[in-house]
């Protein structure tokens, strides 16, 4: 025989000052494992969503990531007249040989970190449709001018159109902004190669992105590379290259399950705690329940989901707390490359999802012994009193 | 003190109640102890003795771009410099590339006046000065990959398309014990003679001169294609540490949120404590107990409990992180973990500041709750 829901939300709501305390304190834990869930997400998001397929990042042996890679300009030569390797409407081969270097810059909160200035060709653009100006314009090459992403242009100081940036002696004037759709290119600064090469006086490239016409080409050219003694040039899947970025965030992850786990167990006590004065200060109605024939079994269900509802209730609160912590903008280092990637708070359903998975467990788990407490009362006892 | 008793009693009532709260308040202490902790090592990393004496003069574009081997003359000339040296960067591959430490080659004929507060062995010292492919490692770093001197390591091209086969010949204590030092002049070699520098490590005479040689520095190369930046070593470590983003505004909101949703639930559990002593307290006013004497017993036996709570969680995180290697744990990332007297204080005063906030207002109500008024509500 089960004992009917409403029961349970009626005695919810008889203790509704009790029951509001408890869900909003565990719905606050909530609200904090759901933030760094957050956080972790959209850090990672970003090196997710970045590359195609069929597309190849080409890098000096060893180096790991363009910002600690170099190598000889002739080698670019070699690798853009490689069968295999697609070509644009003008019959131009889709390579573009790049050069990555680091600048020290002023956040607008004031500390300075590195960002990253890449340099290119036009054919940068072809190999990345998911860049589009959205204020000024596209760059000219030969007269040291920068286009900014968007998310860089908000979090660095002097970073807007018509602002300049000071390189060593040289002002590079900022001519457009960026959106390179949630990818980790929002986390860089772009200008013509030869400038760039010139200004750091190092005539090298740091890598080549390139486009096979297809996947069975794009192996080839890896096999081919590979084998090329001239070359030297280790070959990364475009997307497997920035998915391999995720781990710079492993710091981040260890925090969030440390954080997750304490608050988790600090709840379940909370939710005990509640649930035990649930119990105790319902002795009598217990009995009669049982008095009138409900099992202990069904006295033991519905305390757990009373205690699974009030997690529930603490689950959806901390959803709503967290919620405008979506689309947030923030920044960190990405250890990997040295630099500083943005990255925006990404708070999606099945995130969400998560966090009323956690509370639900927090309600389950320290519902447990007082409902056990309660199929456990002796009749004859409470009903002698 | 003829209250304490009462008190015990009170809080011992109902044991259950008050053994949930207090490790509710424990677990989440310990929470906020632990977060506490990172901040104070970011915020304030442990520095080495003669680290107030020492700078570093990196290119002003960035520490990846080198700066001219002639500078070191240049630094060494001016006034209240003590001694400089040269650096770079290595980052090799040890065995595995997840192996992850600081490498650096370094000048090695001013080593050890600059690194003047390192403790190695004297015959340790001139061995590595002699030795062109000699090395220097930490303590830690050395402990990590069971290496002993005489040890051959072999870093494998990473940041610089050469191997560098090093045989260490030192293990020194510091504060710092993660770093692997080798001679810069074999590292110059191995990249054809190039005069790489990525930074000059320079030691003034006095840690008054700091500033004045930092300013000489600077203004010294102000106008070359190559233009300085020198810091104190502090302000450098504190700079890599402030690239990591907002890590104190995230840590103090998460510390503060998991203190009010502590407050809301000790309220919550004091409320109730109360509110079923309501005869009780009726009983102690009709004794001709004071408000204030009511009031002070209640909130005496919240703060108890908090502060308990308190205490069992921060002390606990301390006995925790002092048995827990971090260094091995964060793979290097921090180089000691200790939870400080100050987070202590802090931790066990926000138990008290809990007991204070969470029992206030039914202590209050129940205070001022006219006599009559208790004794007819239960009964």
């Amino acid at each position: 025989m089960k004992i009917p829901l409403k029961y349970n939300l009626r005695s919810l709501w008889v203790r509704r000052f009790s029951t509001a305390m408890t869900a909003f304190g565990i719905g606050l834990t909530v609200a904090v494992v759901l933030f760094m869930l957050a956080l972790i997400h959209g850090l990672d998001s970003t090196f997710v969503q970045t590359g195609h397929p069929n597309h190849l990042v080409l890098i000096r042996q060893g180096s790991q990531n363009e910002t600690a890679s170099y190598f000889d300009k002739a080698i670019f030569d070699i690798v853009r007249l490689l069968d295999g390797v697609a070509k644009n409407a003008n019959g131009e081969p889709l390579a573009s040989g790049e050069i990555a270097v680091l600048i020290n810059h002023e956040r607008t909160g004031g500390d300075t970190t590195n960002v990253l200035i890449r340099g290119v060709s036009p054919v940068a653009f072809e190999l990345r449709p998911e860049i589009r100006i959205i204020e000024g314009r596209r760059l000219r090459g030969g007269v040291r001018e920068l286009i900014v992403s968007q998310s860089l242009s908000k979090r660095f100081k002097g970073m807007k159109v018509g602002d300049k940036v000071r390189i060593a002696s040289s002002d590079w004037p900022i001519v457009g902004i960026f959106d390179a759709s949630g990818t980790a290119y929002d986390s860089e600064l772009w200008a013509d190669y030869n400038d760039v090469a010139q200004e750091w006086n190092r005539p090298i490239y740091s890598c080549i992105v390139l486009r096979a016409t297809d996947a069975q080409a794009a192996a080839q050219l890896r096999k081919r590379i590979e084998g090329d003694r001239r070359i030297s040039l280790e070959v990364h899947d475009q997307k497997a290259y920035y998915q391999a970025q995720t781990q710079s965030s492993v710091a981040l992850k260890a925090l969030g399950v440390i954080i997750a786990l304490v608050l988790g167990i600090g709840s379940c006590f909370a939710a005990m705690n509640m649930m035990y004065a649930a119990v105790m200060g319902r002795v009598k109605e217990v009995a009669t329940l049982r008095a009138l024939g409900f099992p202990r079994f069904s006295i033991l269900a519905s305390f757990i989901v009373e205690s699974a509802i009030l997690g529930l209730a603490a689950g959806i609160l901390g959803c709503l707390l967290a919620l405008p912590l979506n689309g947030m903008s923030t920044g960190t280092m990405n250890f990997l490359t040295f630099s500083e990637v943005a990255f925006n708070f990404r708070l999606t359903p099945s995130i969400l999802l998560q966090g009323l998975l956690f509370s639900l467990a927090v309600g389950i788990v320290g519902g447990f012994l007082p409902a056990r407490r309660a199929a456990r009362l002796k009749l004859i006892d409470v009903m002698r009193d | 003190m003829k209250f304490v008793p009462f008190l015990l009693k009170n809080i011992f009532r109902n044991k259950r109640r008050t053994l949930l709260t207090m490790t509710s308040i424990a677990v989440s202490l310990f929470l906020v102890a632990t977060l506490l902790t990172v901040l104070s090592e970011l915020e304030n990393p442990p520095m080495a003795p003669d680290s107030a004496l020492r700078l570093v003069a990196r290119h002003k574009v960035s520490l990846a771009n080198i700066l001219p081997l002639s500078y070191r003359q240049k630094i060494q000339e001016v006034d209240e410099v003590d001694a400089a040296v040269g650096a770079a960067w290595i980052q090799g591959i040890y065995e595995d590339p997840a192996n992850i430490f600081a490498q650096m080659a370094i000048q090695a004929d001013q080593i050890w006046e600059v690194l003047s507060d390192v403790k190695i062995p004297e015959d340790q010292k001139q061995a590595f000065v002699k030795d062109r492919t000699g090395a220097v490692a930490g303590k830690k770093l050395a402990d990590r990959y069971n290496w002993k001197v005489g040890e051959k390591i072999v870093l494998k091209k990473g940041l610089w398309p050469a191997d560098f086969e090093l045989t260490l010949r030192g293990i020194y204590e510091a504060q710092d014990e993660s770093a692997l030092y080798f001679q810069w002049d074999y590292f110059n070699e191995a990249m054809n003679n190039q005069g790489i520098v990525g930074w000059y490590w320079i030691k003034a005479k006095s840690a008054e001169a700091v500033p004045r040689v930092a300013q000489k520095v600077d203004a010294m190369f102000q106008n070359t294609t190559a233009p300085t930046k020198t810091e104190s070593e502090k302000a450098f470590v504190l700079g890599f540490i402030s690239m990591m983003g907002n890590v104190q505004l995230m840590i103090k909101t998460i510390c503060t949120v998991v203190v009010f949703a502590i407050i809301l639930v000790a309220a919550n559990t004091m409320a109730m404590s109360i509110r079923e002593r309501a005869r009780e307290i009726g009983i102690l006013k009709a004794l001709g107990f004071r408000r204030s004497r009511i009031l002070g017993l209640l909130l005496g036996e919240a703060m108890s409990i908090t502060l308990i709570g308190a205490i069992i969680g921060s002390v606990g995180a301390r006995l925790v992180f002092s048995g827990v290697d971090m260094y091995e744990m964060t793979a290097g990332f921090m180089q000691r973990f200790l939870v400080t007297g100050e987070t202590l204080a802090i931790c066990i005063g926000t138990g008290l500041l809990i007991g204070i906030v969470a029992s206030v207002v039914p202590a209050v109500q129940a205070a001022r709750r006219p006599v009559v008024d208790a004794l007819r509500r239960v009964v």
